[in-house]
């Protein structure tokens, strides 16, 4: 099959909050943008039945109806959205990225990478065979299905512990295995403390899963206490796994930097160590992962990579394709910066020969991409940089006339 | 590499997944199946269906309620 070749301003990868932010910013900005999502739009929020810290909805929200509202509202602004896998990122010769997908190669000058996270397995034996038919990471989303039931939960953080405590409501027994010594969890205190005194909680101290066992089903969960070596069968109905999230970054390895888990890592404005992609949500190295945040980034991200792709544009239409023009980077806001400008721009006028002024003051982002010096000046030929001059000491632009 | 169309337009659960497991069926390795629907329930399990084989996906939204599923039989 012939792939397809499609050209975009910006593609963002991942359809939860902070691809949909990211993506309302850019639509909004007129910038020509798609939006990929490999299932169904909404990210891990739809996977949580009460959001009551997403300011605006003072009575709380289910997560499904909230990204149904972001959903509606980034379409709004023209974005075009393809529900399909992400296969991977490679820069093109011009600078511009290509996102891969089977069938179409979406050509971006910037990329926002929202792929968020998925929960960590056990890797034991067996648990491949249980996903969804006994392993599960959602309390809220399958609760009701083990009522009167009995129930293992495996790790001891916040989730588990307050999401076993919710689970009490419906199962008869709640059982959780814990690696640390009796009593010590890594919940905070006020979770805890209400799981000790919960008497349906029952805690297997110094363990973890040795193998899942069943039929069709999952039956039981062999755990191993870490210390004595000794195999402590538990049969159960169901099992929760809470050991943890990992970030959706594998297709990124050797393209952007990602910190010792797996994160992305960027700076405040979101942008990776690859000019032009740029991250947002649970993917980024951060220390709060909720729908708030993503939102924060994604609005960020969004307005970044509009600002890049104007610099890009500055870079292309000014410099790059004249024949011969003159660059000279200068802070606006310099009265000394101003006069090298005057003077330079009178030597243009004699010289007959064109003088881009590149302002650094709100973003120097067009002289990092070009490896410029603010206050030099760079002759460009035909789109090459063919000699340079600083003008910070004195007004001396020898090199540059002798290659006019 | 055929490509073929299949029209599940205006039928309802299980009627495409059922039609789109047997049309896959009659298919070659490299082949791809555009199924289009207009029922959300299918948006959903014929996708997750295909996924679940290992076939590339994609989904496209091509008017108002109306998606054309794409897979391709990589096996």
């Amino acid at each position: 099959m012939e792939k397809r070749i499609e050209e975009y301003d910006v593609v963002v990868i991942g359809g939860g909050a902070g691809g949909m932010t990211a993506a309302l910013y850019a639509g909004r900005a007129r910038l020509k943008t798609l939006l990929l999502e490999k299932s169904l739009i909404g990210g891990l929020a739809t996977y949580t039945s009460e959001i009551e810290n997403y300011p605006g909805f003072p009575e709380g929200i289910d997560g499904t109806e909230l990204m149904k509202l972001f959903d509606k509202q980034f379409r709004k602004f023209g974005v075009n959205v393809k529900l399909t896998d992400c296969k991977g990122v490679e820069r093109l010769e011009d600078g511009r990225w290509c996102v891969s997908t089977f069938r179409t190669n979406y050509y971006a000058k910037a990329v926002v990478i929202s792929t968020g996270g998925r929960n960590r397995l056990t890797g034991a034996p067996g648990e491949e065979n249980y996903l969804d038919k006994g392993i599960s990471f959602c309390a809220t989303c399958d609760a009701a299905r083990y009522t009167g039931k009995k129930v293992l939960i495996i790790g001891s953080g916040d989730a588990a512990i307050e999401e076993g405590t919710f689970l009490t409501r419906f199962c008869s027994e709640v059982w959780v295995s814990v690696v640390h010594d009796e009593g010590h969890v890594d919940a905070n205190q006020v979770a805890a403390e209400k799981a000790f005194k919960n008497e349906k909680m029952h805690f297997i101290w110094n363990t973890s899963v040795d193998s899942f066992e069943g039929d069709d089903m999952l039956k039981r969960v062999n755990l191993k206490n870490l210390k004595t070596g000794e195999i402590i069968p538990v049969d159960v109905d169901g099992c929760f796994l809470f050991i943890g999230y990992l970030p959706n970054t594998q297709l990124f390895e050797g393209l952007v930097n990602l910190d010792s888990r797996g994160y992305v890592i960027t700076n405040e404005e979101m942008e990776t160590n690859q000019p032009g992609i740029f991250a947002a949500g649970d993917v980024r190295a951060k220390v709060l992962r909720q729908v708030a945040t993503a939102v924060g980034d994604g609005a960020v991200a969004g307005s970044m990579a509009e600002r890049y792709i104007s610099d890009l544009d500055t870079i292309h239409d000014d410099i790059l394709s004249k024949d011969r023009v003159i660059v000279f980077y200068y802070n606006a806001s310099e009265d000394n910066d101003r006069a090298v400008l005057l003077k330079l721009e009178t030597y243009g006028k004699e010289h007959g020969i064109e003088i881009k002024p590149v302002d650094i003051y709100k973003s120097d982002k067009v002289m990092r991409i070009l490896s410029g010096a603010h206050l030099s000046a760079y002759l460009y030929k035909e789109g090459k940089k063919v000699a340079s001059a600083s003008l910070k000491e004195n007004f001396d632009l020898s090199s540059i006339e002798s290659a006019l | 590499m055929a490509e073929k169309y299949l029209d599940c337009l205006g039928e309802a659960c299980p009627v495409p997944l059922v039609k789109t497991q047997n049309a896959i069926k009659e298919m070659a390795v490299g082949d791809v199946l555009v199924v289009g629907i207009d029922h959300t329930c299918a948006m959903k399990n014929v996708p997750d269906w295909a996924r679940g084989q290992g076939y590339n996906v994609e989904i496209e939204e091509v008017g108002d309620g109306e998606w054309e599923v794409v897979i391709e039989k990589t096996k």
